[in-house]
């Protein structure tokens, strides 16, 4: 093996070791539509749907993933607090999905309120708001 | 010139378009009564980039060395797609490709063609199967290889990523599946597929020459890759084998089958903000019937490092490396055999690049290419200079 791919490797190693992150309070919460019983899901699962490699939730229902632009300050606090990943990552896993034929994009909405609307009016929709926006338009779903 | 290359577009693109609704159309029809929000879920996503290659010595994709560079580097793409049902996406891309002479009409072709059905979709595992015209999942970037949004670069590592024979590791027709585990520590990713290798005239003029009547037709073909996503991806490990198999109908006592066998070990560390990639491949290359069976093994290998800036931002610094035979890394053996130059053998390439997310919609890139060797110039280019440089500029835009 080169030089070079021992270096990356033991980079790679040692970032592992040090690099575990917490996940803080969580202030924002997924949605869904209530049509979607009330439960929760793995952290893994809220990321294949998310990333737009899952289409249905686990109940067959298929998803519809609803997102705010990508600087939107809540978009962001989704992606790192409940995802683990940074807007921008996120963003590359869907073009991915786009432009090779894997997956769609997700819906993007313009404002909070049209999340929640969006959400409330569509069988399998799935999104995300501030934990004291939450109202009985939408079930809340815990991530384990 | 580019108002009829236009019209000669946009009448191939017509044609897709008209047989793709069709397919739609019936699709719909079929499902109709069930669900009758399908049209929902009707996405059209593409993207169109246009590139400048201003180079010293040697040219890349057109006559970048000669006065004003060359434009002949351009990528269009408009794709469609739908669920017709709950696990059911279809999906197809229409792509055309410019990278130096060889499609000077801006031919659209059809890049890839997929029914996608998901039959496992639960907490733990996702599991799927696709039939169709395919992109393979070689290394990282390859499925999405020619859209700019997707490259850290306007040139991916071109020792594994290269162009010359692009064709038979980009797409084949046939059938793939695929797995994902969720695990606790992270995601586990299956997918194999077996299906007739892609073609082109490129590949043809590799393997022959353009001058040896001779021609050739994608075999049955594989791939298998399994990769390791820990955590939320900050970590990814991928290793991927295929085995790209090409019939050759030549004069007689020549090779009846070429094959490429590439074994590829991905890695790359995500911090978010900054992240490192190397990949490393073993190509083998061979030819089989005929007179004698003659094969040769490269080696290629890169490490980049890419960090994003002001929110929008990325430089990117990479050293790839490619050996043609690793029998022969120098290229002595091939030029005292009289096969040529010896720096035709190999390629090293320094690359420092720039991007700027301009808006979400539009992507400007730069970045200088500093190569010893011409091991991955796409044509072979008889009186080529060893060390050669490279400025590209690229505008991007999607929708």
């Amino acid at each position: 093996m080169p030089k070079g791919m021992m270096v990356l490797v033991s980079l790679a190693m040692l970032l592992l070791l040090s690099g575990q992150s917490a996940y803080a309070q969580e202030s924002v919460v997924l949605i869904a539509n209530p049509s979607t019983p009330p439960g929760s899901m793995t952290r893994e699962t809220v990321r294949a749907i998310f990333a737009m490699r899952q289409r249905t939730l686990p109940n067959g229902e298929a998803a519809h993933v609803f997102v705010l632009p990508d600087k939107h300050p809540l978009h962001e606090r989704f992606t790192k607090e409940i995802l683990g990943v940074y807007p921008h990552q996120l963003r590359l896993s869907w073009d991915r999905m786009v432009f090779s034929g894997t997956g769609q994009a997700p819906n993007e909405v313009g404002s909070v309120e049209e999340m929640r609307q969006r959400v409330a009016s569509t069988p399998g929709g799935l999104g995300y708001l501030d934990k004291g926006a939450v109202d009985d338009s939408v079930s809340v779903l815990s991530v384990e | 010139m580019i108002a009829s290359a236009f019209y000669r577009w946009s009448n191939h693109v017509c044609r897709y378009v008209h047989g793709a609704a069709l397919g739609i159309g019936a699709l719909i029809a079929g499902t109709a009564p069930a669900h009758a929000d399908v049209l929902d879920t009707v996405q059209v996503h593409g993207f169109l980039s246009q590139a400048l290659i201003v180079s010293r010595h040697n040219d890349f994709f057109g006559p970048s060395s000669q006065d004003g560079g060359s434009l002949q580097y351009t990528e269009v793409g408009v794709n469609a797609s739908m669920r017709p049902t709950n696990n059911l996406l279809v999906s197809a891309q229409v792509l055309s490709r410019r990278a130096g002479d060889d499609n000077s009409h801006y031919e659209p072709k059809l890049d890839y063609g997929l029914l996608d059905y998901q039959f496992i979709t639960g907490n733990k595992r996702v599991a799927g199967v696709q039939i169709g015209k395919l992109k393979q999942p070689f290394g990282i970037y390859n499925q999405t290889r020619d859209v700019a949004f997707t490259r850290p670069s306007i040139l991916l590592p071109q020792s594994i990523y290269f162009d010359r024979t692009r064709a038979p590791a980009l797409s084949s027709e046939g059938i793939s599946v695929y797995e994902e585990e969720h695990l606790h520590s992270g995601i586990l990713h299956f997918q194999a597929g077996v299906g007739k290798a892609n073609t082109d005239r490129n590949v043809k003029e590799t393997i022959w020459g353009s001058r040896v009547p001779a021609s050739i037709d994608g075999a049955l073909s594989s791939i298998g890759q399994v990769a390791y996503e820990h955590g939320s991806g900050g970590i990814v490990a991928a290793l991927t084998v295929a085995e790209a198999n090409i019939d050759i109908d030549g004069p007689p006592g020549a090779p009846d089958r070429y094959s490429f066998q590439p074994i590829i070990m991905s890695l790359q560390y995500n911090h978010g903000y900054w992240s490192i990639t190397g990949e490393y491949a073993l190509r083998r290359q061979s030819f089989e019937g005929g007179a004698s069976d003659q094969s040769i093994t490269g080696e290629s290998w890169y490490l980049q490092y890419s960090q994003r800036f002001l929110e929008d931002w990325q430089w990117l610094l990479r050293y790839d490396s490619l050996v043609n035979d690793r029998a022969d890394p120098k290229g002595k053996k091939f030029e005292s055999d009289g096969r040529g130059v010896d720096h035709s053998q190999f390629a090293k390439d320094w690359t420092l690049g720039l991007q700027w997310n301009a808006t979400s919609d539009l992507l400007l890139s730069t970045e200088y290419h500093h190569v010893d060797g011409t091991g991955w110039l796409p044509r072979n280019q008889d009186e080529s200079d060893r060390y050669w440089d490279m400025l590209l500029f690229q505008a991007s835009w999607r929708f």
